[in-house]
């Protein structure tokens, strides 16, 4: 059967497209798909740091565009997690080394070789953004509770649209405190405007700069919020999607289970 | 308050009558002014004018032959009217049911133009329309929606207005949910903390040179015409 490719996107930068590209990644990965992840921020590559592969790169995706090397030879297996495999971006170029044309070739390619293609969106709705669209099936629109976030999100969900995809979204960064108390913008404030299916809420979680520091996956540490919401959000998207979407409490490990037709309205 | 069936100092009023259109006129003013009114009338018609069979009355005192062949030409050049005729002194009985007719009927002959749309509107999106606007859906934060004529949401507002473009100040902006990050009426801007957090329908028109947000069924503008009228 061939592969899927997943672009995961926010137009605002810095809201933890990387985070949940690898995250997701790891989980799928550790689930028994084989899954590659593909750091589409020519220029500004970090998903390699992310993952604690910095090390081990010698080609990356534009050698692979441009046929100076075979796509095995860019695809670096991860270390600890068999199945997963992070194809890097080139740190030098530019976004425009390459076209949409070659972006759709190589999805194809892709998906011959992997159940799950995921592929790490650059900041902004310039030719990164372009690029990493071009070839994906699906988009995850990766959203904080910040109106700037959702102002940008909700852009992003447009250009989608118009290409044909129905992006589905995850709220990143939630602060449950905060929340309660009204000083940020609930799910419901956020899926209010973007009216696009909630598949995970994760919440703000210190782990989350342990693992990307020691570059090891989020998904493996067991008491980490936010690992635990990406497995889960993995898991929805390997078809398991009566799982629950769970809101983040404060001041408690219990969850508030919303049931999961709440977040399409 | 709006007035919104006449205006007392207007020379010209126009209104539908059975299959045609008549415009009142006041004889006693100059031909320039009634041309201009005239002219300002029409060229908001639009397509409804070509065609079309206007009668010209010019009240009470006379028939006016000279002024209404000399209008009538002028419409007949400038807009593509189909004919235009005076007004016979007494009405016939025929013409006294057309009349009857007017008042429960005008709206068949009408033909309002609008750009009726179903979805939400996103950021960055814009809208962009000569007509009336009614949108069943949302206007999200970030995005842009233009008339040149009223704009109708049926949900929330949260995006930029801008009715009535780009001089039609008496058009109006509604929305179930009025939570507009700008508006502007013809030439009138209003931004900032004019509407209510309250999700009640209301509409923002302008009044004395200000755009003004009203509750609309407590306003409830146009409830007070007297019978329904072409938009
Ligand atoms: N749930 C979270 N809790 C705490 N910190 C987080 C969370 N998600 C992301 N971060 C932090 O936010 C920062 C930005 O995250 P990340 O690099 O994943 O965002 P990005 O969208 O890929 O950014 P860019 O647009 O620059 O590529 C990082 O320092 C990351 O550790
Ligand atoms: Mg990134």
């Amino acid at each position: 059967m061939e592969g899927k490719i997943f672009v995961i996107t926010s137009g605002k930068g810095g809201v933890g497209k990387t985070t949940a590209t690898s995250s997701i990644g790891a989980a799928l990965a550790m689930a028994g798909k084989r899954v590659a992840v593909v750091d589409m921020d020519i220029g500004l590559r970090n998903l390699d740091v992310v993952m604690g592969l910095e090390n081990r790169i010698v080609f990356n995706i534009v050698d692979v565009v441009q046929g100076k090397c075979k796509l095995s030879q860019a695809a670096i297996k991860d270390r600890r997690i068999n199945n997963l495999f992070l194809i890097p971006a080139s740190q030098s170029d530019n976004k425009d080394v390459f076209k949409s044309e070659d972006m759709v070739r190589l999805g194809k390619r892709l998906k011959e070789e992997f159940d799950i293609v995921l592929m790490d969106c650059p900041a902004g709705i310039e030719r990164g953004f372009e690029n990493a669209v071009a070839a994906a099936d699906e988009a995850l629109v990766i959203c904080t509770p910040e109106v700037s976030s959702v102002r940008d999100a909700d852009r992003i969900i447009g250009l989608l649209y118009a290409r044909s995809i129905t992006p589905k979204l995850i709220l990143n960064r939630i602060n449950p405190a905060m929340t309660a108390n009204g000083d940020m913008l609930n799910h419901e404030d956020v899926t209010d405007v973007l009216s696009i299916e909630l598949i995970g809420l994760v919440e703000a979680d210190d782990n989350v700069i342990v693992a990307s520091n020691l570059g090891k996956p989020l998904v493996m540490i067991n008491d980490s919020k936010a690992g635990q919401a990406f497995i889960r959000i993995a898991m929805r998207l390997d078809g398991h999607e009566d799982i629950p979407i769970q809101v983040p409490k404060s001041g408690s490990t219990f969850w508030r289970n919303i049931g999961s037709k709440l977040g399409f309205k | 308050m709006m007035n919104y069936t006449t205006n007392k100092t207007m020379p010209v009023k126009l209104k539908g009558v059975g299959d045609g259109l008549r415009i009142t006129i006041d004889p006693t003013q100059s031909l320039d002014l009634l041309k201009e009114d005239i002219g300002k009338i029409f060229k908001n018609l639009g397509h409804l004018a070509i065609n079309a069979k206007i009668v010209i009355d010019p009240g009470e005192n006379g028939t006016h032959k000279e002024l209404i062949s000399t209008l009538g030409k002028y419409l007949k050049n400038t807009f593509d009217v189909g004919s235009v005729s005076g007004l016979s002194p007494k009405r016939s009985a025929p013409e006294e049911r057309i009349r009857q007719h007017d008042i429960n009927h005008s709206w068949e002959h009408y033909r309002s133009d609008v750009l009726m749309l179903a979805g939400r509107i996103r950021s960055g999106q814009k809208v962009s329309t000569k007509r009336h606007l009614v949108i069943m859906g949302d206007v999200n934060p970030g995005a842009e929606i233009f008339a040149g004529g009223d704009i109708l949401i049926m949900g929330s507002l949260r995006g930029a207005a801008f009715a009535g473009q780009p001089d039609k100040e008496d058009a109006i902006v509604f929305a179930l949910d009025f939570r507009p990050s700008l508006i502007q009426i013809g030439g009138f801007v209003g931004t900032g903390a004019g509407p209510s957090k309250l999700k009640i329908a209301e509409f923002a028109h302008v009044e004395k040179d200000i755009i003004v947000v009203e509750d609309y069924l407590k306003t409830n503008p146009f409830g007070k015409m007297p019978w329904p009228d072409k938009r």
